[in-house]
């Protein structure tokens, strides 16, 4: 599926940065564990940016990751990463990539600074500068004095940093990071969130954040591949894929809300009130400009509108729905 | 190393090392956290000992020959007799250096081999249960993996720590206990004569290496925790040895046991047979029975199934390779 030409624009990139136009570029890609197939004829070219990787439990994502990361071989098709066939450039298509997993991983033994900095190693780097970059990662990612304790010592929370630090200790070109704000606090979600958010828009790391947490992935990515069955059911731009969805606005007004209600209605809008006391209105405009002329004509007191608030909630459950044939939930 | 404005971060968009360094990171660190532990200091400790007892062993040796050297002032010391002795082995040492420094030799790095291989075999013990099962159980293969190395690179690096230890335990004390003790010999033909045993020496010791190592990998890859592989560990060691030491065994059960086919590779590398043998038929003044006591242990010392047990040991290395390249995948 080739890309939608409405990709947000890309950040600088510092010197060095290959030029490769795509992160990802896969076709017909598949993965069986014996009848079963994990992943179906994914074909698709993702450029660079920070994509969001969506689906159910057992969809395929993880077996998608792994298969670009050779950590499963894939049974048919070709993958490329960073442009290098990631089966005959094995180790090389590896050696800018940077990958947060799901589950625990790390080496028994090591406090958290040695870790990352034998990580950096393990990737390349000389020693003194693994340890200094180490040290600067740990601070990126909110790790005080407890980066000298042992990992196994780590709550799930200091876990989940450590894995992030590792993964960016060697300044990849692209990072995979696969549910990065599982068992972090609510200010640590928050930090890791805008940590990723900033890592291509500064740092021109491009990111695919596999997350099950959909206003994550719409905080942070620009763009959305969603799987479902091992199968490919969409990739676009958020924004993209917003439009395509039928346009919903919630307007939360400052004042009495029913001669809003009232005067929505008479425009012939569907118009839910919602439990929170906001208006939930069904529009056939992309834009909600008519709505502001609406407010104007009838003197309406001021209002905070948010147009597609949940689309990406409900345009995921739609497609997993589409696919089994189904009616999506709403 | 450039900054990023916004975050702090320092950049490296430098070539990276290559695949021998990443094996050689998976070495030392594995050296290193091996190095932590009080039993494997233990250990190294012992072995240089060992090291320091070739040195003196050659030392004292050496001195036999030297006019007004230790040896002979302590002679003198004791009394004529002794004198004598000293004096008529230095003159049989002077007279036959080639049977004299090669047997000698030969039996002190035979002797250090027993050593090695026991303080090697009870640092593999110690090492065997953390080197992989540890990576196994924290899930930490997918570190390895997802960054540029292979499954044979994480081999390599792995093997590269188990020769480590080796060298450290066996082939550093034999090397600094020979280079000491020609240090202070007192005739160039120490050295000429000394030689071949020490390649033979090194020889064996490599062999020992490649197969423990081999050994070692797979039987650590076998067991997810460290009490099966610990267990297994033992049970290839001692009850394989035990079964080879019943004197009716058929020739296939002695081969299962790698410490039995080490030790008839041992016997032929050694060459210890030979060089009793020539010190038994050359050697003048020696009394009938020892001669006899020579020749016998010579014939002892001779190796009766070294293609047998060099194929067992290319089988147990080939297995171990399998068993750790199949069970080493990210789970």
């Amino acid at each position: 599926m080739p890309p939608s030409p409405s990709s947000p624009p890309s950040p600088t990139l510092p010197a060095g940065r290959p030029a490769a136009d795509f992160i990802i570029e896969t076709d017909r890609l598949g993965k069986t564990y014996g009848a079963h197939a994990a992943l179906a004829d994914v074909t698709l070219q993702v450029p660079r940016g920070t994509v969001g990787l969506l689906g159910p439990n057992g969809a395929g994502k993880s077996t998608f990751i792994k298969c670009l990361l050779n950590l499963e071989v894939p049974t048919s098709g070709t993958a490329r990463v960073l442009g290098r066939d990631i089966r005959q450039d094995a180790r090389a298509s590896r050696e800018r990539i940077g990958y947060s997993p799901e589950r625990d991983c790390h080496i028994a033994g090591l406090a958290g600074c040695e870790y990352v900095t034998y990580c950096g190693q393990l990737s390349g780097m000389p020693m003194r500068l693994a340890r200094q970059r180490a040290h600067e990662i740990l601070d990126l990612v909110g790790m005080g004095q407890e980066r000298y304790r042992p990992v196994d010592t780590y709550s799930t929370g200091m876990k989940q940093r450590v894995k992030l630090a590792q993964a960016l200790v060697h300044d990849p070109d692209v990072v995979f990071l696969d549910e990065p704000t599982n068992g972090l606090d609510p200010s640590g979600r928050e930090h890791i969130l805008a940590l990723v958010g900033s890592l291509w828009r500064e740092l021109g790391i491009s990111v695919v954040m596999c997350s099950h947490l959909l206003r994550d992935i719409e905080r942070v990515c620009d763009r959305v591949i969603i799987i479902g069955h091992g199968r490919l059911l969409e990739h676009d731009t958020i924004a993209n894929l917003k439009n395509r969805h039928r346009r919903v606005v919630e307007i939360a007004p400052a004042g009495a809300r029913e001669p809003f209600a009232a005067a929505l209605r008479a425009t012939g809008a569907g118009v839910v009130v919602l439990p929170n006391g906001r208006l939930r209105v069904e529009s056939t405009s992309e834009s909600v400009e008519w709505i502001l002329q609406l407010m104007q004509a009838h003197r309406l007191p001021p209002a905070e509108i948010v147009a597609n608030p949940d689309a990406l909630h409900e345009l995921f459950l739609k497609s997993i729905a589409d696919h089994h044939g189904n009616e999506p939930r709403s | 190393m450039e900054t990023s404005p916004g975050l702090d971060l320092s950049r490296w968009r430098e070539a990276p090392h290559g695949v021998g360094y990443r094996r050689l990171t998976i070495a030392l660190a594995g050296l290193r956290q091996l190095w932590r532990t009080r039993f494997f200091r233990l250990l190294l400790a012992a072995a240089w000992f060992g090291g320091s007892l070739i040195a003196a062993g050659g030392f004292v040796f050496s001195q036999s020959i030297a006019t007004g050297g230790w040896l002979e002032t302590l002679a003198a010391k004791i009394g004529p007799r002794a004198e004598a002795v000293v004096a008529t082995a230095g003159a049989v040492v002077a007279l036959y250096p080639d049977t004299c420094v090669h047997g000698v030799f030969t039996v002190l790095f035979w002797a250090h081999s027993f050593l090695g291989f026991w303080i090697s075999l009870l640092a593999l013990t110690s090492l065997v249960p953390s080197l992989i099962t540890r990576d196994r159980s924290s899930h930490a293969l997918v570190v390895y993996l997802s960054r540029p190395l292979t499954s044979s690179d994480y081999l390599l690096g792995k093997l590269g720590t188990i020769v480590g230890v080796l060298l450290l335990v066996w082939t550093g004390p034999l090397l600094l206990g020979w280079l000491l003790s020609m240090l202070f010999a007192t005739d160039r033909d120490f050295v000429v004569y000394s030689f071949g045993p020490l390649l033979r020496a090194l020889a064996f010791n490599g062999i020992a290496t490649v197969v423990l190592a081999a050994i070692a990998l797979g039987v650590s890859a076998a067991g997810r925790s460290a009490r099966i592989t610990v267990l297994l560990w033992i049970c290839l060691w001692t009850v394989f040895s035990a079964m080879a030491l019943q004197p009716r065994a058929p020739a296939w059960v002695t081969r299962m046991s790698y410490t039995h086919n080490l030790g008839q590779v041992r016997q032929e590398v050694f060459q210890l047979d030979r060089a009793l043998g020539a010190a038994s038929a050359e050697l003048p003044l020696l009394d009938r029975n020892l001669k006899d006591s020579l020749a016998r242990a010579g014939r002892k010392a001779e190796s009766t199934d070294f293609g047998g047990a060099l194929a067992a040991l290319g089988a147990f290395v080939v297995g171990a390779s399998l068993v750790f390249l199949r069970r080493l995948r990210p789970e």
